[in-house]
């Protein structure tokens, strides 16, 4: 099946896993997803050091400013003098990247580095970089991040590589029968909303969370566990490295709506089946229904890790989902792409890049239209909607009832939209 | 080290300017990059674009387009886009990669036109600039591009060069009696006024963004123009006291200090174009270290908040947020620049 050139299609008419002809890319601002900036601050005690030209640095230094971790960030500008002279790339990325270590109040024990697109153009000696910041520093860890979204397009993103140049710093250390969770922005939930903790938790295993980490020690012992649980798709590569470095197995487990999913991904770390929680889930899901009754409804792929499979969710208790906002479709959602394409041919995939999403085609009824997630929000110009990005830290039959209980919260009471969604990095510190 | 930034922001850059510049026009802009212009412009540079629509685009530019030189793609898309989106011009704006490929922006714009029959023209940023290279360019690129002659002159008619929400986020300007505005460019104003620029008699120069395409009508419109305030007219001495900025801005914020309160402040230029804008006893500074050198034995600062971080303990600082500085830190604080009084007093 072709692609569209439109912005908007029925899913049944859809191509998989691309629905969309690429195309001039639009942005909208709802911002509350993480970026690199935001990622990297998850060590503990880590500087963060960009190499780049002033309007690329530009982004990523008021990110730092608006979390009000200036002190912890630092720039090389690059000028076009650097791109003429043969290694003048990488005289200027180690004498600044020295020069500002050496202007700290104390040298860091983390330093992510961060070259661009530019360096990796310009044929760039990385490694020599990197050896030679070593030896003028040895007491640093430096972590090999990469601001180069020029290779996205046909491979693995900025964000998936930092997060396994984190990774790789974590020391393998003694089994101490812990499970780390890994590779997800947004802690562990801990109001028996999730049902991995619950269940490790009630068996006696102490979990690690790598979005949880208060000080550099507890970064580092990450690396203790006995096995890791992944929770989030940009995670995967990383995860994988990880484990393959220091021998632990793995799962990966992100926030699904699919119950038979759920009883594997819990039965493979050892955890018992979940009493009641399908009639439990649908019961709850019965009850929203009656509250929401016909209210129209779009979600995005901000919100959760798999839309698709909220999708289905949504559709197979009867609520009337209209809309979904993605750009493409994570591979792994094919069964619940399939399962829609037969059983909801109408609800409508919405691209939030295309250049009509300049203009986006509102209700101008008085209706209440609920969405899942900001994108969603924004596109639909409503005030209800759940604000929430990478799932939540939510997982399992109580991850999905807590779930429904803020789409319950999100119809009831409005929000601000305008102020809440061009905020950057949900769940982090915002001086704003 | 010039480049290092230990803790100081960059300014707005250049891509952003050129956008910020051009935002109310009609036009569709269009950075060839990869990704993040675009989201960097709307997040830290842009106060519109939540509820204003503007058509401005990223390429989305991949690795093998930027290293086999293939503008098919680019030009396509925005040929598709602009059928889509009916602007009534396209402006093309360059970034890293395309500017090391030597990518020929004035040939695409060439083939956009013909195929799409819309003017179209190239404002050469390349991201390693700040927001008044980038404006300054745009507004220079307009100009010659889009205004044509025109006969017929507005009496006492006069145009405002310069402003931008970058540098005058919250200013109401007070057009003088007597006077009539023709264009402010460009906030708040319509395309059409814009275009019947050339009726003014006077160019007003509210910023360094404005001097190119003021000094443009003067060569050809024969329209004179005059800097904010006419600053230069408010003889300065040398002082401890600085002001940090945007050397317009600051020029004019000086002298009004001077004519007011008869104290003397001195302009450290942060900003790039500063060319005829800046009096003997001010100074143009490049980079933290050289500011935080220029601050060192100061005994007043006026300067956005962040230049706090690198200013002596021993200096009195006012506050004064530079939207291209700070982004939306201390949006809700940034004064009309024009009312003196909300910003600075003295006893």
């Amino acid at each position: 099946m072709q692609t569209t050139e439109n912005d908007k299609i029925r899913i049944a008419d859809a191509s998989f896993p691309k629905p969309f002809t690429g195309g001039l890319e639009f942005n909208a601002p709802a911002h509350g997803t993480w970026n690199i900036v935001h990622i990297g601050f998850k060590i503990p005690k880590a500087h963060q050091i960009y190499i780049c030209a002033d309007n690329c640095m530009r982004g990523v230094v008021m990110t730092a400013a608006e979390m009000g971790e200036l002190s912890r960030f630092s720039s090389v500008i690059l000028e076009e003098d650097d791109m003429v002279f043969a290694g003048r790339l990488e005289e200027s990325t180690i004498e600044g990247v020295t020069d500002v270590l050496n202007s700290l109040p104390e040298v860091p024990p983390v330093v992510i580095v961060f070259p661009v697109c530019v360096h990796k153009f310009m044929g760039c000696d990385i490694n020599f970089i990197y050896d030679e910041l070593g030896k003028r520093f040895p007491s640093v860890k430096f972590v090999r991040g990469f601001m180069d979204p020029v290779m996205q397009k046909r491979g693995t993103t900025p964000d998936q590589r930092l997060r396994k140049a984190m990774f790789d710093i974590i020391p393998e250390g003694e089994k101490d029968g812990s499970v780390t969770v890994i590779g997800c922005d947004m802690p562990l939930g801990k109001n028996k909303d999730n049902d991995i903790r619950i269940l490790l938790e009630r068996q006696g295993v102490n979990i690690r969370d790598e979005a949880d980490c208060k000080t550099l020690e507890e970064y580092y012992d990450l690396g203790k566990c006995s096995s890791v649980i992944c929770s989030y798709p940009a995670g995967v590569l990383g995860t994988k490295a990880f484990c393959s470095r220091i021998g632990r197995p793995f799962v990966y487990m992100p926030f699904t709506f699919g119950y038979d999913e759920i009883d594997e991904a819990l039965g493979q770390i050892g955890a018992v089946p979940v009493f009641n929680g399908r009639v439990s889930c649908d019961r709850t899901a019965a009850g929203l229904k009656t509250l929401l009754a016909d209210t129209e409804i779009a979600i995005d792929y901000t919100a959760v890790p798999r839309p698709l499979s909220l999708a289905r969710f949504l559709i197979s208790h009867g609520f009337n989902l209209k809309r979904i906002y993605l750009d493409a479709i994570d591979p792994d959602e094919k069964e619940d792409f399939d399962w829609l394409v037969s059983n909801a041919p109408d609800v409508m995939l919405c691209a939030t890049m295309h250049v009509k999403g300049r203009r986006p085609v509102r209700s101008e009824s008085d209706r209440k239209i609920l969405a899942v997630g900001q994108k969603a929000a924004w596109f639909e110009g409503t005030e209800y909607f759940v604000n929430m990005i990478e799932g939540g830290g939510l997982y399992g039959y109580a991850g999905i009832k807590a779930f429904l209980k803020l789409m319950e919260d999100a119809f009831i009471v409005p929000k601000d939209t305008e102020d809440i969604i061009p905020r950057k990095g949900l769940g982090c510190a915002c001086v704003l | 080290m010039k480049k290092a930034y230990k803790i100081l922001p960059v300014y707005t850059g250049d891509v952003s300017g050129f956008a910020s510049a051009l935002y109310e026009l009609g036009g569709m802009l269009v950075i060839h990059d990869p990704s993040g212009c675009n989201s960097t412009y709307n997040t830290h540079d842009e106060v519109r674009w939540y509820k204003q629509e503007a058509l401005i685009y990223i390429s989305g530019l991949n690795d093998i387009d930027a290293i086999t030189g293939n503008d098919d793609k680019f030009i396509s898309d925005i040929v598709r886009a602009a059928e889509d989106m009916k602007p009534k011009f396209i402006a093309l704006a360059n970034s890293p990669l395309p500017y090391l490929n030597g990518t020929d922006f004035k040939g695409i714009s060439k083939i956009i036109e013909d195929r799409t029959g819309l003017p179209c023209f190239y404002v050469q940023t390349n991201a390693m600039h700040d927001y008044t290279m980038g404006a300054s360019k745009a507004f220079l690129a307009f100009a010659k591009k889009m205004l044509v002659h025109s006969d017929k002159k507005t009496k006492g008619g006069i145009n405002i060069l310069g402003s931008t929400p970058l540098d005058h986020t919250n200013t109401k300007f007070v057009i003088p009696e007597g006077r009539t505005l023709v264009s402010n460019w460009a906030y708040d104003s319509s395309l059409d006024e814009v275009l019947n620029a050339p009726s003014a008699e006077l160019n007003l120069v509210v910023s360094s963004t404005g001097l190119a395409a003021a000094e443009y009508m003067k060569d050809a419109f024969d329209i004179p123009y005059e800097l904010l305030g006419d600053y230069f007219n408010v003889k300065r001495e040398r002082s401890r006291n600085y002001i940090v900025g945007e050397p317009v801005i600051s020029g004019f914020t000086a002298a009004q200090i001077k004519e007011r309160y008869g104290t003397d402040f001195n302009v450290i230029a942060t900003t790039e174009i500063t060319d005829g804008l800046l009096s003997d006893c001010d100074r143009k500074c490049h980079g933290e270290d050289e500011i935080r050198d220029a601050l060192s034995d100061a005994e007043v600062i006026i300067g956005d908040p962040l230049f706090e971080l690198i200013s002596p303990k021993s200096a009195k600082f006012i506050r004064l947020p530079h939207f291209a500085m700070s982004g939306r830190l201390y949006r809700k604080e940034i004064p009309d620049l024009m009312r003196l009084e909300d910003y600075y007093n003295e006893p």
